[in-house]
């Protein structure tokens, strides 16, 4: 109601730390030379991932091939770097699509309330009451095999995540008195929501679907593990552990353990990033 | 600064004001130093002795809060402290933590400035107000509760016994207040610390407050550290204070003698910039003298010297010329028994605004006071065009306003017809869009004017309201509180409004700002012959902005008149209970009129509990209401 004299409080929070913190800069340097790895595959792996080599199967590391060869010979190193190019587009396509679908979906509930928000509210319950690799399986016995119909499927099954907390966001946001003010001065309700509310909560939702690619990346790479995703011969990380099975009786772990080592970076670096963006948005968010 | 610092603390001066005895708090070269190196405390030194009220005045950031906490050694992490905190005998900075808690639970109690933020929301009041008898002190259960029913009583809480078994939520502001003063009670402490204890309250509740916490002080003979932003507060309060600018003291002495002959620059500047009722009101001329006190000669002296716009505007040819016209002419903001129902689903609906018509002529000033709940902001956000009127009429320069605007031909109509300057300025500007674009923003959608003319008439704008280039490319979070309301002015102007409503535009700004905004909205006045609607809490400010003024309760228009009359002579009780709220210096009245109010202050507290939840609640139904409201029209 009226004076905020204890500004000085405010002053004594510890000064927030400007400086990146060691694991976010090793986080960073590890998705970076991952995607350096998917999109200069073709330069850097030693041999094409598929050439079969009989002479070399299941190899222990040597300096012709580093980390080993798997159960047809094949060079792993080669298909860690190609398996990077499907570990990563697919996370990257279904975060890219759930967020712009699930920001449109928030915004609307949002910002119109009523009973759009009701009606999109139970819809979100729905969705989220399936896991989103069971809606992916259900994709793919629909449509077929390969990553078109679970990234698809988990586009769609991602959204509510997006979408509910773009909502609260936006709900929160929209009876703020800058949003008043905006309407005195004479704006429509549209311009006021695609303009200048949306980009205000656009970086806390941005970090959220960031820690989305993490999850994503994994439920991936588990449904190219069932043979339901990436199909062999291509060089996937999820397959490549599905194939290596064999091997895994026969003593041959790294075939096996090299995929799944690089899914568990891969997917913690993601996660450390996304919390250190939404901590440090969060702090600076709107007061 | 150093300089007026060492010609303000006059030794001799500080040693006559000195307590005799020994002094309950003392607080020797106090500094602190964030870990990052700023200083934020540079050598105070304070003491309270028991019994009596000491007031710590300053502005926000002053360091006042921070040196109250280090009474009971409430410090910022890592941060580096000299100089000595000496309660009851015990050092607080050096003292070790089972000492220190001793110290907290007998020594000092705090209250702070809002209550709700210190109460546990999902504990009862019985709960907050036994647990440290009965953990801290081994009480039983039923002691300590006799003991808080007592306490409770003690804070003039109707129902006692029953408030044990409420929760939080079910009191209002005033009466959490309350309850926070009993749990400070509790044990009895020697020393009280009040951290803007009112300040968040209605002035009727204020006064309550006021009266309960001397009460209390003089019943246990507590000594008392009052901090406030309040001048007048202070004044009507205090023994002696303490002038905090910038982490030093810059004045100290008798309450009297500082807030009536303030030596140091700084605290000068402070009594200048804070509106009086009393003294000459500009806008007001020859009729206010009637409302002077007994220093009224003084005030008056002030006064001038304060806004020498004063003598300007009564004898101004334009200002002149302009209100003649507006008194013939039509007004230029007209609202006929305009009424705003909220409906509210399985609850008694709230009659926000009931029947209340108002008129400003043109170039006029009309004041709405009123207390939270009195209906004045949604009063404002209907001739905005925020909220539907239920029924009535709202007309600008002659020109039908009532309707929420739909279209965009509209929305632009209103626009221009009238624009508002919100409470919080560190709200009400999008954090993301710097100042100059804002305003851009607003042209562009108004004019057609190209890129280059739109951004020199930004600066232009800018420059009105006493903002530069840099200005223009800053983000609301860099810039000041009293910047950002300019810049929320110039926003406003950048439309060119026939109304300018001002919502408790100054509300949340300290009063030196406050003043430069209000010096602001005069001087845009005398050059625009702009109308204004100026809604306030404040009588002071009202007064000091405004030709007219209405007063409202529970959403109906109590009163209305000349400010200065209506001032002077106040016929409705409410309007004269609330003149009577307003703290004021003892020494403004006559001898025996401290006395009076204090008692007054006193049957306050004593007859309107009921009616202060009442309003408070009320208040609490309007802002749910008109959220519910919002969220459905669009």
């Amino acid at each position: 109601m009226t004076a905020t004299p204890t500004m000085a409080v405010k002053v004594l929070r510890a000064p927030r730390l400007p400086r990146t913190t060691a694991t976010f800069a090793i986080a960073s340097a590890v998705l970076a030379a991952m995607t350096l790895a998917a999109v200069f595959a073709p330069l850097l792996a030693p041999y094409n991932p598929d050439a079969v080599d009989f002479a070399a199967v299941n190899a222990p590391p040597s300096a012709a091939h580093w980390l080993g060869t798997d159960g047809l010979g094949r060079d792993t190193l080669s298909r860690l770097i190609y398996g990077a190019r499907t570990a990563l587009l697919g996370p990257l396509l279904v975060v890219i699509a759930s967020t712009v679908l699930g920001i449109l979906l928030g915004l609307l509930a949002g910002w119109r309330g009523g009973w759009i928000d009701a009606a999109l509210g139970r819809v979100f319950d729905v969705l989220f009451a399936f896991p989103s690799l069971l809606i992916a399986i259900m994709a793919v016995a629909l449509f077929g095999k390969g990553l078109v119909a679970p990234v698809i499927a988990m586009s769609i099954a991602y959204a509510p995540f997006v979408a509910r907390l773009t909502r609260s966001l936006i709900a929160a946001e929209r009876n703020r008195p800058y949003v008043a003010a905006y309407r005195v001065q004479g704006f429509g309700g549209a311009w006021i929501a695609l303009r200048r509310v949306l980009p205000n909560v656009t970086p806390i939702v941005g970090a959220q679907s960031t820690l989305n690619f993490g999850y994503v990346l994994a439920e991936l790479a588990a449904l190219s593990f069932l043979g339901l995703g990436v199909q062999p011969p291509t060089a996937d990380w999820g397959a490549m552990i599905n194939e290596a099975q064999a091997g895994l009786i026969g003593g041959h772990f790294l075939p096996a353990i090299v995929p799944a080592v690089a899914v568990v970076v891969v997917v913690v670096a993601v996660n450390i990033i996304g919390e250190e963006l939404s901590d440090r948005i969060g702090g600076g968010t709107p007061a | 600064m150093s300089a007026t610092k060492t010609a303000a603390i006059d030794p001799s001066a500080a040693a006559a004001a000195a307590p005799p005895g020994g002094d309950l708090l003392d607080i020797r070269d106090l500094t602190l130093d964030l870990p990052d190196g700023t200083r934020l405390l540079h050598g105070i030194s304070l003491t309270v002795a028991a019994g009596e009220t000491v007031g710590l005045v300053g502005e926000s950031g002053s360091g006042k809060s921070l040196t109250a906490r280090t009474v009971l050694g409430l410090l910022p992490d890592r941060a580096v402290i000299t100089g000595e905190v000496v309660l009851d005998g015990v050092g607080v900075l050096t003292a070790p933590a089972p000492e220190l808690r001793q110290l907290r639970r007998r020594g000092a109690g705090m209250i702070f400035q809002d209550p709700r933020a210190g109460i546990n929301p999902m504990r009862t009041i019985g709960d907050h107000l036994t647990e440290a008898l009965r953990l801290a002190e081994g009480w039983s259960a039923d002691a300590a509760k006799a003991r808080a029913v007592e306490l409770l009583a003690a804070v003039r809480l109707p129902r006692p016994e029953d408030h044990l078994r409420q929760y939080p939520h079910e009191f209002s502001g005033g009466m959490l207040q309350r309850v926070m003063i009993a749990g400070a009670l509790t044990t009895s402490p020697r020393l009280l610390v009040c951290d803007e204890p009112t300040t968040a309250l209605d002035v009727t509740t204020q006064a309550e407050i006021i009266g309960v916490l001397t009460e209390q002080r003089a019943s246990r003979g507590m000594g008392m550290l009052f901090i406030t932003h309040d001048l007048n507060l202070a004044a009507s309060l205090c023994d002696r204070v303490y002038v905090m600018s910038g982490g030093r003291v810059v004045e100290q002495g008798r309450a009297r003698e500082v807030l009536r002959d303030p030596q140091a620059e700084y605290t000068r500047r402070l009594v200048a910039a804070t509106p009086t009722l009393v003294g000459a009101a500009p806008g007001a001329g020859t009729t206010s003298g009637a409302g002077a006190g007994a220093d009224g000669g003084d005030a008056a002296r002030r006064a001038g010297a304060r806004h020498p716009s004063t003598g300007v505007s009564s004898t101004d040819p334009a200002v002149a010329h302009v209100r003649d016209s507006g008194a013939e002419a039509s007004p230029m903001l007209e609202a006929t028994a305009v009424s705003k129902t909220y409906v509210r689903r399985g609850k008694e609906p709230v009659r926000a605004v009931i029947d209340a018509s108002v008129a400003v002529a043109r170039g006029g000033a009309l004041g709405v006071v009123g207390e939270s709940g009195s209906g004045k902001s949604t009063l404002a956000r209907m001739i905005v065009g925020l909220e539907a009127a239920d029924s009535g009429d709202i007309r600008i320069d002659g020109r039908e306003r009532t309707a929420v605007p739909r279209s965009r031909r509209e929305r632009l109509a209103h626009a221009r017809s009238v624009q508002m300057v919100f409470q919080d300025p560190y709200l009400s500007l999008d954090p993301r869009i710097t100042a100059g674009r804002a305003i851009e923003d607003a042209l562009r959608l108004h004019t057609r004017l190209g890129a280059t003319e739109a951004r020199s008439r930004v600066l232009d704008l800018l420059a009105q309201v006493g903002l530069g280039q840099k200005h223009a490319a800053a983000r609301p979070r860099t810039l000041s509180g009293g910047q950002r309301q300019r810049v929320a002015i110039a926003r406003a102007l950048a439309i060119e409004p026939d109304v300018l409503v001002m919502d408790e535009a100054t509300s949340a700004l300290d009063v030196s700002v406050q003043a430069q905004v209000l010096d602001l909205v005069d001087r845009i006045r005398r050059e625009r012959g702009l109308t204004v609607l100026f809604i306030s809490h404040d009588l002071a400010v009202v007064r000091r902005v405004c030709d007219e003024t209405v007063v409202m309760r529970r959403g109906e228009i109590v009163e209305r008149g000349r400010t200065a009359q209506l001032l002077a002579a106040p016929q409705h009780e409410y309007t004269r209970l609330l003149i009577d709220s307003v703290p004021r210096p003892g020494w403004d009245a006559q001898a025996a009129g401290a006395e009076v109010e204090a008692a007054g202050s006193d049957a306050v507290g004593e007859g309107r509990p009921a009616g202060s939840d009442g309003r408070d609640a009320e208040a609490e139904a309007v802002e749910e209401a008109r959220t519910a409201a919002t969220s459905q029209a669009r």
